[in-house]
């Protein structure tokens, strides 16, 4: 019995049966439970109270530079300005920009299209088009590591970053972490098969990156990647360092139990991308339902006129402050009866804290002091 | 596509549902000892030659007998939570004193036969006042009881033996208790079952033996019922002697011996046989046919068992596997019972519905989505909870139903100040004026019923023809939902589903079984009769004013049909709207000729394609949480209005569903529109742009009054 354990055990025997029959059964790793929101984490309201400083389509990709805040929205980058709000366009492109970052004197703007253009005053480097030899298909965050250095995350190699959620009802994990020199465009990878890498900050000289739909944040060092910070509520977009060494995450959508089922269910899911417009999926969504079109679950069913705010649902808001070894220590929510959903990025600015919510069509702005653990 | 036409066929010609139906059912329970009886007679019929001969069966039917009298008196005492462990010694004792009395002493077996089982009634009697009014442990006290009952056998065959065993009784009676047969099976065992029978109908239709299930289930909750435990407790053990003392005078005729071992071990098989049977040792759970078949079992294992020539002590092995295993079983099913029962039940099926008409907001589809009923005034906020129903009387006080099972009464004309009409119980649905003035009213839980000018309450109907092929038992009432009020006064009111209660409506949903029905009430002889069946959570009820119709919605299959019950149409029934974009609920006429539906939500294609899939609606309802399910798209909602050839002449909605999310009824009063929402904490007022301001729905059905 023992050899017969032995022989099977290092063929991997019983994990694939384990995992099928786990599959098969709704049970172990394929339950369809989520972590609850506790702790660090437990839902408030002060992103939806947060005030508004800007309402514009579709905010995202916050950053500081010297010239200013930037911000992007659809195929523009604008300027923000903190106090006033006022807003200045600064350049538009031809495609909608997925991913903005910013060194003392480069702009890299990561497009729909697949491109990464390189802004400079004066006259621009050439975009980058290839990693490693291979089309770029989908930018999803930018990270200057020095002044030559850009870490560039890839989402995926077979969609481009408006089809997030065809990336994830395929459950794909063919993204990638590149390292490229944008002097002379030679490009080194740091990781790959990732499962929708969308949030990239440098760490202790480590790249630590956030893995959208396996919920996790990885951090890179030496060719490997260990998580350091797993089994997340939502799913994690950008990562952005803080002044006293921690960092600011944005979680763009909740995960749902019902989500984790359809995502087992591979002939409804299969059926439903075929025959469905993706707003009418049964998917995360960035912003609150709009159609009743949209699929409904139980607990969101209005009763004596009030969605409750901890009703299931496709959109939240959530922004989570987290220490310097990664681990949460505050959080702010926009719930399930709120606006302000689809958190994509934050910047951290003076005494403020700007934040983009992409499905709530608004730049909010938090006082600094609010981060502090309490 | 394929499998789509697989789907459709094998969840049509496959009844799955039936299992979930059958595994509800209360008789369920004898099912695992019934397989095994089953599969003791297969294996044990091929081993053994002539096993089931009817020259066997006889013999096999004499110790059967026996058996089966005192496992009826141990089922009895643990049914009521005890035990008895002396049954095998006064088994013996029974056999050693009629055998001294009828033979020795020499009385007439009419005498001695009840004399020597009041003797066993008094040794139960005994341990009745030990344990019933003592409070003493059972187990012990019985133990007790068995051992020195066994020495006062001892001590009487030692000293008694010679003189007993020189006289035998001389009797035919006796020799027929013996070995006699009645169409093949013994005298005991006739008796057996003619007690079995009395105890079954005592247990499960008498209120002694109500008491005695009461006080095995909970002595607390007896004891605070009223219930004298202890009388109960002291008469099953009195009721278990007479019952062994019976069986040792059955044993006594067919061996008249007095051996020292005789019944020794006895009460560990009977203990064997009633526990095989199912009955809970703990107590309130057990039926005389349980013990029968245990009995039957256990007996048909010692004697094959016997026959197959097996070493002695492999009898009491097998037995003792045998109990092991079913009681493995028993306890494991009786646990689970519950689990499997919720797993099995809910049994999906494919329905597939008619492609999604467009209602998009704007667009030039007579759905098409509005904010019309967002200004509709509220009456009653945060008063009502849950008005599924609406309706006004002449004088223009508005009365409508409630999550309490209150029907609250708005006072004419601003219906700002409210009162408590009547209380009826459940939750109170659908509502109607009968030509008297009387409401009538469905409620769900509980049935239909009438509340008179005087405000009394009175039920009308909450039982119907039972189906003939259903295992379900659908005489009773689970959802009456509406109802509407012929010409001649017949009641016709639907049924929403026969599957499930009313707080698991959403299972119904998510079934998408044709489980409802329409029922006809007849006032004149009080019967009431299904009229349709196998319904599609049949809702709304609106008689036509042609007289011999009515239009009724289904809304988990979004239509709205018609049918005939008088005239010359009679017994047809044809779709109206078969595509509604949304889920139909209660139908009302309105002014101008057509009719006015409440839309309780909307079709969305991420659940349509999941009506197509039962597979996966299974699956989701057995493994993620309720609140998580896929519902039916219910927070955004509205009215219908159309007419008799389906045209659908115009539709108010209200789109953001901050007032009004799901219309489950609308009725036309004097010009405006009230509406009604089962889970809203308000009623609707809206005024109807150009509609009659004197139209009243009851000049319409009876007439205008004086």
């Amino acid at each position: 019995m023992d050899l017969v354990r032995l022989v099977l055990g290092g063929l991997g025997m019983i994990g694939w049966l384990r995992r099928h029959a786990d599959a098969f059964r709704g049970r172990g790793d394929s339950a369809p439970t989520v972590p609850p929101m506790d702790g660090a984490l437990r839902p408030n309201t002060l992103l939806e109270t947060a005030r508004v400083l800007l309402r514009i389509d579709a905010p995202d990709s916050l950053v500081a530079t010297r010239d200013g805040v930037l911000f992007s929205s659809s195929a523009g980058v604008f300027r923000l300005d903190p106090q006033s709000g006022t807003v200045a366009s600064v350049r538009r492109f031809e495609h909608a920009v997925t991913c903005v970052a910013s060194s003392d004197e480069v702009l890299a703007v990561g497009l729909e299209d697949g491109s990464i253009r390189l802004c400079r005053a004066g006259h621009d480097l050439p975009a980058l088009v290839t990693l490693g030899g291979q089309r770029l298909v989908c930018p999803t965050a930018l990270a200057f590591r020095d002044p030559t250095t850009l870490i560039v995350c890839q989402g995926s190699a077979r969609n481009s970053p408006n089809h997030w959620k065809h990336d994830l009802m395929q459950r794909e994990s063919s993204g990638s972490v590149w390292q490229v020199s944008i002097t002379d465009g030679t490009s080194r990878r740091l990781a790959g098969g990732l499962a929708f890498p969308y949030g990239a900050a440098l760490g202790n000289g480590d790249v630590v990156i956030c893995e959208s739909w396996r919920h996790r944040l990885l951090r890179l060092s030496d060719g490997s990647a260990t998580p350091v910070l797993s089994d997340l509520p939502g799913y994690p977009a950008r990562l952005v360092a803080a002044g006293d060494g921690g960092f600011w995450l944005s979680v763009f959508a909740p995960r749902s139990q019902l989500i984790e089922f359809v995502l087992g269910e591979t002939a409804y899911r299969e059926r439903m991308m075929r025959e469905l417009a993706p707003e009418h999926w049964v998917a995360p969504s960035l912003s609150p339902a709009l159609s009743f079109l949209e699929p409904m679950q139980g607990g969101a069913l209005r009763s004596h006129g009030i969605l409750k705010a901890w009703s299931p649902t496709r959109s939240y808001g959530l922004l989570v402050r987290l220490d310097a070894r990664l681990q949460p220590i505050a959080s702010f929510h926009s719930r399930a009866d709120g606006r302000h959903h689809g958190v994509t990025s934050c910047v951290e600015i003076g005494s403020q804290i700007l934040v983009s919510s992409k499905g709530g069509n608004a730049i909010l702005a938090l006082p600094a002091a609010a981060g502090d653990t309490p | 596509m394929t499998s789509d036409l697989y789907a459709k066929w094998r969840y049509r010609l496959i009844p799955y549902h039936i299992v979930g139906e059958l595994l509800a059912k209360s008789w369920i329970d004898s099912a695992i000892p019934f397989l095994i009886l089953f599969l003791v007679l297969a294996i044990f019929g091929s081993l053994v030659p002539n096993l089931l001969a009817l020259g066997n069966m006889s013999d096999l039917s004499r110790t059967a007998g026996e058996y089966l009298l005192i496992g009826l008196g141990l089922t009895i005492v643990v049914m009521a939570g005890g035990i008895d462990l002396s049954i095998g010694s006064v088994f013996a004792l029974a056999n050693l004193l009629i055998l001294a009395v009828g033979g020795f002493v020499g009385l007439p077996l009419w005498l001695a036969i009840p004399v020597v089982v009041l003797l066993g009634g008094l040794i139960g009697l005994i341990n009745g006042i030990l344990i019933g009014y003592l409070r003493l442990r059972a187990f012990l006290t019985t133990l007790v009881t068995l051992i020195v009952v066994r020495a006062v056998v001892d001590t009487l065959l030692l000293s008694y033996s010679r003189q007993i065993s020189s006289v035998d009784i001389q009797s035919a009676v006796w020799d027929f208790l013996a070995f006699g047969d009645i169409i093949g099976v013994s005298a005991s065992f006739i008796v057996a079952i003619a007690l079995a029978i009395a105890a079954h109908f005592c247990l499960t239709r008498l209120r002694p033996g109500w008491h005695i299930l009461a006080v095995g289930g909970s002595r607390r909750a007896a004891h605070n019922a009223g219930i004298d435990v202890r009388r109960t407790v002291c008469l099953t053990y009195v009721l278990s002697g007479m019952l062994s003392s019976m069986a040792g005078i059955f044993y006594a005729a067919r061996l008249a011996s007095l051996g020292n071992d005789t019944g020794v071990g006895l009460e560990i098989t009977i203990l064997t046989a009633v526990v095989l049977g199912g009955t809970s040792l703990g107590g309130g759970r057990g039926s005389v046919f349980k013990t029968f078949l245990g009995v039957i079992i256990v007996v048909i294992i010692t004697n094959s068992l016997i026959r197959l020539s097996l070493p002695s002590g492999a009898s009491s092995l097998a037995l003792g596997t045998i109990l092991l295993l079913a009681v493995a079983i028993d306890v494991r099913w009786l646990k689970n019972r519950r689990k499997v029962l919720a797993n099995a039940y809910v049994s999906p099926t494919y329905f597939a519905l008619p492609p999604l008409q467009s209602a998009a907001p704007g667009s030039d589809s007579p759905y098409a989505i509005n904010s019309a009923l967002s200004v509709a005034e509220p009456i009653g906020l945060g008063v009502v909870d849950g008005p599924e129903d609406i309706i006004l009387d002449d004088d223009g006080n508005l009365y409508c139903g409630s999550r309490d099972g209150d029907i609250l009464r708005f006072f004419a004309p601003d219906h700002q100040r409210s009162e408590i009409y009547a209380h009826i119980g459940g939750q109170t649905l659908g509502l109607a004026f009968d030509r008297d003035g009387n409401l009538l009213t469905c409620v769900g839980g509980m049935g239909l019923y009438k509340v008179t000018k005087q405000r009394e309450v009175i039920k009308l109907s909450d039982e119907t023809n039972r189906t003939l092929f259903s295992v379900i038992d659908d005489s009773r009432m689970r959802l009456a939902d509406d109802l509407d009020i012929a010409p001649d006064g017949r009641v016709f009111f639907s049924e929403a589903t026969i599957r499930y209660e009313m707080h698991d409506w959403i299972i119904d949903a998510l079934e998408g079984r044709g489980n409802g029905r329409i029922i006809c009430y007849d006032s004149r002889d009080g019967s009431s009769k299904t009229v349709i069946s196998k319904l599609q959570f049949p809702n709304g009820i609106c008689m036509v004013p042609d007289g011999e119709s009515f239009l009724f919605a289904e809304t988990w299959g979004c239509r709205i049909s018609r049918h005939w019950f008088a005239g010359a149409n009679a017994g047809r029934t044809e779709a109206v709207i078969a595509d509604l974009p949304g889920y139909p609920d209660n139908i009302n006429r309105s002014s101008r000729g057509t009719f006015w539906c409440g839309i309780i939500g909307m079709r969305a294609p991420a659940f349509d394609i999941a009506q197509r899939m039962p597979g996966f609606r299974r699956r989701m309802v057995m493994r993620i949480a309720r609140d998580e399910w896929l519902y039916p798209n219910m927070n955004t909602g509205g009215v219908v209005e159309f007419d008799l050839t389906g045209t659908v002449v115009s539709s108010l909605w209200d789109q953001g569903g901050e007032r009004h999310p799901q219309v489950t009824s609308v009725r036309e009063h004097k010009g405006y529109l009230y509406l009604g929402g089962i889970f809203n904490n308000r009623i609707g007022r809206y005024r109807i742009p150009g509609a009659d301001p004197e139209w009243t729905s009851s000049a319409s059905y009876w007439g205008a009054s004086a």
